[in-house]
């Protein structure tokens, strides 16, 4: 290699040339026309030199391209850029395998934490899946009862340490819902989560004995303990109330009798961690009192910090798009306009419909730094905080244009954004992707918050959207989130209630359906049942998905 | 200047109140080290923070420990003179925090506080003043931990100067055990706590709430002291240096330095890790870079074997299919070409990670303006920028204080992360975390100048951390060289660069990689 104190000539040529090249343009008058017009528009406004909608970006990729190689020897250069963004592939998270193991007796949330510990992770792109035992025991017996026409009691006595026969069938149900959980993770999965009580020191060693053998897995236990009569009644009414098959054909008296007499069968020989080699999270009333132990690793300790955020105290969640702004009506993306006169009249009739819904409750308004959004929020009579991290998604150089001025200009590009809208990022702007990651604290400030309203943007409050109703990423960026509507999300044990308020104010449409798929609605159905899956052949709870083909 | 999440209309910051942490636990169990390290983080996070340190108030109003009465550090019966002296001790700390919470926010107050009667009457007074109060217990049933730490950090106090090194650690260790016998661990919960065991092995949390406090303790997740190294380095030059939006490649020279980063990097960390007694196939290299084209390509190099010197050039024959044969999206970094037969270079132990929130500064409407045209179009928004660069956000822009929140994630990663790590960034970027590593306020962080050419070297220590730099490139894209008068940077690149128009707070660098290697700061 040559000496690099100073530059070899062939570089400086090359550099000179880039430069040149840059000059050039400028020089030649390229820029000219767009300052004139811009300058004669208002003096305040500068060219936007390096955006899509100008000559100089496709030229300057041309002339830069050779230039940019010449100081490189690896045999493998990157390509050159070009264009006005790019896909990008998700990032690789095969490294993370992780067995979350639950630990609790009967109706103390597991399955409630299980289940949002899911949604978080899978909003995040880790590839999550609960494998409920007691699903399992379901679904088996349903088969049995089917093929061989035998009816297992599963009512309390079933549950009873002393039933020999049960207590090894149940163990057998826990061991092969484990296996099937590490044959998943071997097969790609992220974090399989192993909801079942484990209430003993011998079956938990029976479990980290097993986890040992698989390389490159590591295995947390999650401790729900619950000490407060009311939660656990609420849970119990709960759990009775929402068509748990194994209550199906009782009342709902008998059935709350059963379920207290098979929580008492657990409590005899429930033992709570205290193992101190153990890695652990140990969660009492839902974030009052939290343990952890032995928790190494980036995604172990995100789960963990995730968990001590949640509580479960009522509150409502509320998303509104700001008002019609002067670029919706000119049907253009980004920058940072003030509202049409249509917006402004949402904006004056948003206190009422807001004031109306949360009544004397205390609520908090979240605005973006844009003045769309503040002027929005000017007349809610709340406190109002700004996030940087709430501004819409950065169209980088297509900032400012219409969706037909990209297409002319980029008609590749535009195709291809529309080909994986969650995938592509915009040339120096951002993905889908990356605002999900921008908005992880947000969401985790938003777990610990009461009630809450947003008024945001389009596709920032798709993702929003996307995670309190487990949307895949794939459908995120189509979710509908039309102007002046007020969606509000009421979180449930699991899943949220969502209702809509749309004011009767005109608006434009901003809402762009995916190409060649017919422009189907994409409300969340209510997903706030709990999924009993014994009536399908598989024990696994996935993510509800409301509608694969949105 | 300040750095919460997000900003009210009334300017207020965080929601939390005033907040007083009261440290427990045993001498010689890290109550300090986490007291600086709580400090550091949260002050970097923009809280107005400070320690109040007992054992450094006592050295300072009564002198060492050698003047003090033979009673002073037995506990049981005490002579009038010995309780008067304490007395006076603790109602001097306790009129310091009084004081910094006219204005301040967070007290973290670094005392034994062994008993429960002791820091509940020191916990009441405050509650009854409307401040949160958290206990914070450190304990340390880890024998080597604790002989560190007193070998470490202890003897070497005022209380020590001129002491015999094992008489010392045996005294200390008596004044240890007489606390033992009157210690009594938090478990009263009276108070929120959160009580650490070992460094962070083990992390009990009682009735924690509200945003600051939820965020003291995911920071104290995730610390440790495993010894590591942080390397920091810029991205090599760009063709367009001044445009966020352009995203444009490297430029030659930014190419070659990528190279000669890659050969230093390797140089330099064999080195380090021969001298900590490893050997680098030990230890693994993760590279952070952000996901702007100069990053990544800048870490190209590490993943992709180079020709040997003096081969046939590789340009003319690769290039022309650059851009066809390669897959578009080649955005995550392929792993290295899997003939080794091709191999030039032994195959590195390194992992790449791109992240998204470690993009340079937006100059938002700046974007690829000259510093006139900036003037010219925004003439009272540059005034303020000039006047404030940390906390003047141009529209559409970026403030150092925005970057500061949009970094905040990546430092939590940062101290969690156990291995060696170069992180490949932007000199905005670079100057918010090495504000956070080496602790400078807030306001300076825009004037913190970091060389293109030169690697930071930033090793944590228990008290601090222990920071070099070394040069080792020269070139276009390197900041001026001011003896010469002679500037090769992008003068239009002012918003990322502001700090080299400042002539504010220089990293000073060593002239020669291997030579005297100054230690610019050890606190």
């Amino acid at each position: 290699m040559q000496s690099l104190s100073s530059p070899s000539p062939t570089v400086s040529e090359g550099l000179a040339r880039a430069a040149d090249a840059l000059q050039i343009m400028q020089n030649s008058g390229e820029l000219a026309p767009v300052v004139t017009i811009s300058e004669a528009v208002s003096p305040n406004i500068p060219p936007a030199l390096f955006g899509a909608g100008g000559p100089m970006l496709k030229k300057f990729d041309v002339e830069s391209t050779m230039t940019s190689r010449k100081g490189s020897t690896a045999p493998t250069p990157p390509p050159a850029v070009k264009g006005i963004g790019k896909k990008v592939a998700k990032p690789d998270y095969s490294e993370s395998k992780i067995v979350v193991a639950m630990v609790g007796l009967p109706a103390r949330g597991k399955s409630y934490l299980s289940n949002k510990l899911m949604i978080y992770l899978n909003w995040l792109e880790y590839d999550v899946t609960v494998f409920n035992v007691g699903q399992l025991r379901r679904s088996k017996a349903r088969q049995k009862a089917q093929q061989l026409g035998i009816k297992e009691d599963h009512t309390a006595s079933f549950f009873s340490h002393e039933n020999v026969e049960a207590t090894q069938s149940r163990d057998s149900l826990a061991q092969e819902s484990l296996e099937t959980l590490i044959q998943w993770l071997k097969d790609g999965g992220n974090v399989g989560i192993h909801d079942a009580t484990n209430s003993t020191r011998s079956r938990r060693a029976k479990i980290e004995a097993r986890i040992a053998q698989e390389k490159g897995m590591s295995l947390i236990f999650l401790e729900s303990i619950c000490d407060d009569p009311a939660v656990i009644a609420a849970n119990v009414a709960l759990k009775v109330s929402q068509g748990d098959p194994d209550y199906k054909d009782m009342s709902r008296e008998d059935a709350k009798r059963d379920f207290l007499r098979r929580i008492k069968e657990y409590e005899k020989i429930y033992e709570t961690i205290t193992e101190p080699h153990l890695s652990y999270v140990r969660i009492v009333n839902v974030g009052e009192e939290v343990t952890l132990s032995r928790i190494h690793g980036y995604l172990s300790s995100r789960i963990a910090y995730y968990l001590m955020n949640l509580h479960i105290k009522p509150r409502s969640i509320y998303l509104s798009r700001h008002g019609e702004s002067q670029y919706n009506v000119e049907g253009k993306i980004g920058g940072d306009s003030l509202l049409s006169p249509r917006g402004m009249q949402y904006a004056k009739a948003l206190p009422a419909l807001v004031t109306e819904s949360v009544g004397d409750q205390t609520l908090t308004v979240w605005t973006s730094t844009l003045k769309r959004t503040i002027q929005t929020a000017q007349y809610l009579p709340y406190t109002k905080l700004t996030w940087k991290s709430l501004d819409e998604l950065d169209a980088g150089v297509c900032d400012g244009m219409t969706y037909e001025e990209i297409e002319k200009q980029y008609p590749d590009d535009f195709a291809n954004r529309d080909d994986d809208k969650f995938n592509y990022r915009y040339r120096g702007g951002e993905s889908y992707r990356d605002v999900v990651i921008r908005l992880e604290p947000v969401i985790m400030e938003l777990e610990r918050q009461e009630n809450i309203l947003i008024v945001g943007h389009q596709a920032i409050l798709r993702c929003l959207y996307a995670y309190f109703h487990s949307f895949p990423q794939a459908d995120l960026p189509y979710i509908k989130i039309p102007l002046h509507t007020v969606i509000k999300l009421t979180p449930r044990a699991y899943g949220c209630d969502e209702a809509r308020f749309a004011l009767p104010i005109e608006a434009v449409d901003t809402h762009r359906p995916k190409p060649g798929t017919a422009d189907k609605p994409s409300e969340s159905s209510n997903t706030t049942q709990r999924k009993y899956f014994a009536e399908h052949e598989q024990p696994r709870m996935h993510a509800p998905v409301p509608k694969k083909d949105i | 200047m300040v750095a919460p999440l997000y900003t009210t209309a009334s300017g207020l910051l965080f929601h939390a109140g005033k907040i007083l942490v009261i440290t427990v636990g045993l001498p010689a169990r890290g109550k300090t080290h986490i007291s600086r390290a709580l400090e550091r983080y949260l002050r970097w996070m923009g809280v107005k923070t400070i320690v109040v340190s007992l054992g450094d108030y006592r050295r300072k109003l009564l002198g060492s420990g050698q003047q003090l009465p033979p009673d002073y550090f037995t506990l049981g019966e005490k002579s009038e003179e010995t309780l008067k002296l304490r007395q006076m001790v603790s109602d001097g700390c306790e009129k310091m925090i009084w004081d910094f919470f006219e204005t301040g926010q967070v007290v973290i107050y670094d005392a034994n506080n062994g008993t429960r009667q002791a820091r509940h009457r020191v916990a009441e007074k405050f509650d009854k003043a409307g401040i949160h109060v958290i206990m914070l217990e450190s304990l340390c049933d880890n024998k080597e931990i604790i002989e560190a730490n007193i070998r470490g950090v202890k003897i070497s106090s005022p209380d020590y100067r001129g002491w015999d090194q094992d008489k010392a650690v045996q005294d200390y260790y008596r004044r240890i055990e007489d606390h033992e016998k009157y210690y009594e661990p938090v478990e009263e919960n009276t108070w929120p706590s959160i009580r650490i065991l070992n460094v962070g092995e083990k992390i009990m949390v009682y009735k924690i709430v509200g945003y600051l406090q939820s965020r003291i303790v995911f920071f104290l997740m995730n610390i440790h002291n495993r010894q590591r190294t942080i390397y920091f380095a810029r991205s090599g030059q760009s063709l367009i240096e001044h445009s966020y939006k352009a995203d444009s490649d490297l430029s030659p020279a930014g190419w070659e330095y990528a190279e000669r980063l890659k050969e230093f990097v390797v140089e330099r960390r064999a080195k380090s890790l021969e001298q900590r007694g490893l050997s680098p196939d030990d230890r693994k290299l993760v590279i952070w870079t952000s996901t702007r084209r100069r990053a990544y390509h800048t870490a190209w190099p590490f993943l992709y074997d180079v020709l040997p010197p003096n081969s046939p050039a590789s340009f003319q024959t690769t290039h022309p299919l650059a851009s066809s044969t390669l897959p578009e999206g080649e955005n995550t970094l392929p792993p290295p070409p899997s003939n080794p037969s091709k191999s030039y270079t032994p195959a590195l132990n390194v992992k790449v990670i791109e992240k998204p929130q470690m993009a340079e500064i937006n100059p938002g409407i700046w974007d690829g303006l000259s510093p006139d045209q900036a003037r010219k179009y925004y003439p009272q928004d540059w005034e303020r920028f000039v006047r404030d660069p940390y906390s003047f956000r141009a529209p559409r822009a970026e403030s150092y204080h925005d970057l500061s929140v949009r970094v905040e994630p990546i430092l939590i990663e940062l101290e969690r992360e156990q291995e060696d790590l170069l992180i490949i960034g932007h000199a905005s970027v670079i100057r918010c975390m090495l504000a956070y590593l080496i602790g400078l306020p807030a306001s300076e962080i825009p004037a913190i100048e970091i060389a293109r050419g030169d690697l930071l070297e930033v090793v944590p220590a228990s008290y601090g951390v222990h920071s070099q730099a070394f040069h080792f490139w020269d070139g276009p894209g390197r900041h001026g060289d001011e003896a010469n008068n002679i500037s090769t940077r992008d003068e239009n690149n002012f918003y990322e660069n502001y700090a080299e128009d400042t002539k504010g707070k220089k990293f000073t660098t060593t002239q020669e990689p291997a030579a005297s290697l100054s230690v610019i700061e050890a606190v």
